[in-house]
């Protein structure tokens, strides 16, 4: 039941999920077994990213777009009761640049690079940065005027950034990954840009693609190694991206959108399958999530609570993510608007909610 | 010259559904002079109706006395003293 204002208690785990008719908040304690949600906010908008900033008071932020009338970053500090969208578009390219704005894809709160910044990763490909709490953006220019640009081809989902990714130890070191443009990896806090792609493979019939991450996380224990589902294939590099290994062997199937490592287990890593290239759904119907607890080397479907039958359902890239709680909490969102819950580190799963608009992004924090 | 506003853009009006615009009688604007005078005023409508570069967002229309200024010369569309100018999201489904 939908509940008008949340009451987050230090300790809750919040659920923001983004939907192409909004976005809903869930809030449950510790134990994971009630989640209670308000929304839609921002209804008939579609809602493609969200963070939780905790440091100082807190505050939600969203990347919301009406096809009228544009993109934006919106942000609540009482958790969904309020909501601050700016008088002015606060992510923007150059004028005269002949780029305009068409979704914002990532929201990460980067408090490693300093407590009040947030990075955003954008259609058409671009990273922007807030030091303000996601109030006002500026655009990295060297990514943007990056020599490969104009190899860069929209996908069917655009020309989205969409994973980005600060080293935990060394901050100056950043990660990004563009459909269909590949993976750049900084050393100098976003001033550089390097491709780091060596070892993915082509993909046969589809132009671009052989440079189309769909998803990229950090390993948790070891971030020189990260895990990367890709248009064509799974691959993890364990040198900084400067090499990147098949791990799909084991898989039902190469394609998917969605990676997720475990918050604190190095090796573990969740992904969910689907037949690729037109279909796009769980390999016979039959939705599971696929756990390595070896990093890569090996896979077990996970499927207790999942449908065993008639599940056509997709999960795009952004709409699975894991907690930080003991054991794991994974969440992912469909498609067809259900949201899954797995208290269990992935052994079993249940429906938090069934009816939701067609789910675009997933993502957790715990309220400190 | 008055400019009507759609409902869901008055937020950034302070609730008024039309802005008039006191020009000489003798004069025209475009239609993006229109739309940059009134941002003036109200801020929060200039990034809603055009996107950064200035183009009419794809799904926004403007109606100048009952005419699509996409068929008119669209923002270089001429807006007369007397003119009356509509800003309108598009009818979409889904």
């Amino acid at each position: 039941m939908a509940v008008s204002k949340l009451a987050p208690r230090t300790g809750d785990i919040l659920l923001m999920v983004g939907t192409v008719k909004g976005a809903f908040i869930f809030l449950s304690d510790a134990a994971r077994g009630n989640f209670r949600m308000s929304g839609p906010h921002f209804p008939g908008q579609s809602v493609w990213s969200a963070a939780f900033i905790g440091n100082g008071a807190a505050r939600i932020i969203v990347g919301n777009k009406s096809e009228h009338w544009g993109a934006m970053v919106s942000h609540s500090d009482d958790f969904g009761a309020t909501w601050t969208e700016p008088t002015e578009g606060n992510i923007k390219f150059p004028a005269g640049s002949s780029v305009s704005l068409n979704s914002i894809w990532a929201l990460e709160a980067a408090t490693s690079l300093g407590p009040e910044v947030v990075l955003a990763g954008v259609d058409p490909a671009a990273l922007f940065r807030s030091d303000d709490r996601g109030e006002t953006f500026q655009l990295n220019e060297a990514l943007f005027n990056h020599p490969d640009r104009s190899k860069w081809n929209p996908g069917f989902g655009g020309l989205c950034l969409h994973s980005i990714l600060v080293h935990p130890q060394d901050p100056r070191r950043m990660y990004v990954a563009i459909s269909s443009g590949g993976i750049y990896r900084s050393d100098d806090g976003g001033g550089s840009w390097t491709t780091c792609v060596n070892g993915l493979r082509v993909h046969p019939d589809v132009a671009g693609a052989a440079l189309c991450p769909h998803k990229l996380r950090f390993d948790a224990e070891n971030p020189s190694c990260m895990y990367l589902q890709n248009h064509p294939g799974v691959y993890r590099t364990s040198n900084e991206g400067r090499g990147w290994v098949s791990i799909e062997n084991g898989l039902p199937s190469d394609f998917g959108f969605p990676m997720v490592a475990h918050p604190r287990r190095g090796g573990t890593i969740y992904t969910f399958p689907l037949t690729s290239d037109e279909f796009r759904v769980p390999p016979g119907g039959v939705p599971r999530v696929w756990r390595s607890r070896n990093g890569g080397t090996s896979w077990e479907p996970l499927g207790k609570g999942l449908p065993d039958t008639n599940g056509f359902f997709t999960v795009l890239r952004d709409a699975f993510s894991a907690d930080t709680l003991e054991p794991a909490g994974l969440y992912f969102g469909t498609r067809g608007g259900q949201l899954y819950n797995s208290n269990d580190e992935g052994e079993s799963w249940r429906a938090i909610a069934e009816f939701l608009p067609p789910i675009l992004c997933v993502k957790t924090s715990t309220v400190n | 010259m008055r400019v009507h506003i759609p409902s869901v853009l008055r937020k950034w009006t302070g609730g008024r559904d039309v802005v008039d615009l006191q020009v000489a009688t003798t004069s025209c604007m475009t239609a993006a002079e229109v739309i940059g005078t009134v941002a003036r005023q109200f801020p929060g409508l200039r990034d809603r109706v055009l996107n950064e570069q200035g183009e009419l967002r794809r799904h926004v229309n403007i109606f100048i006395d009952g005419e699509n200024a996409r068929f008119l010369g669209g923002l270089s569309a001429p807006v007369g003293a007397h003119s009356e100018m509509w800003i309108h999201p598009s009818l979409s489904g889904g």
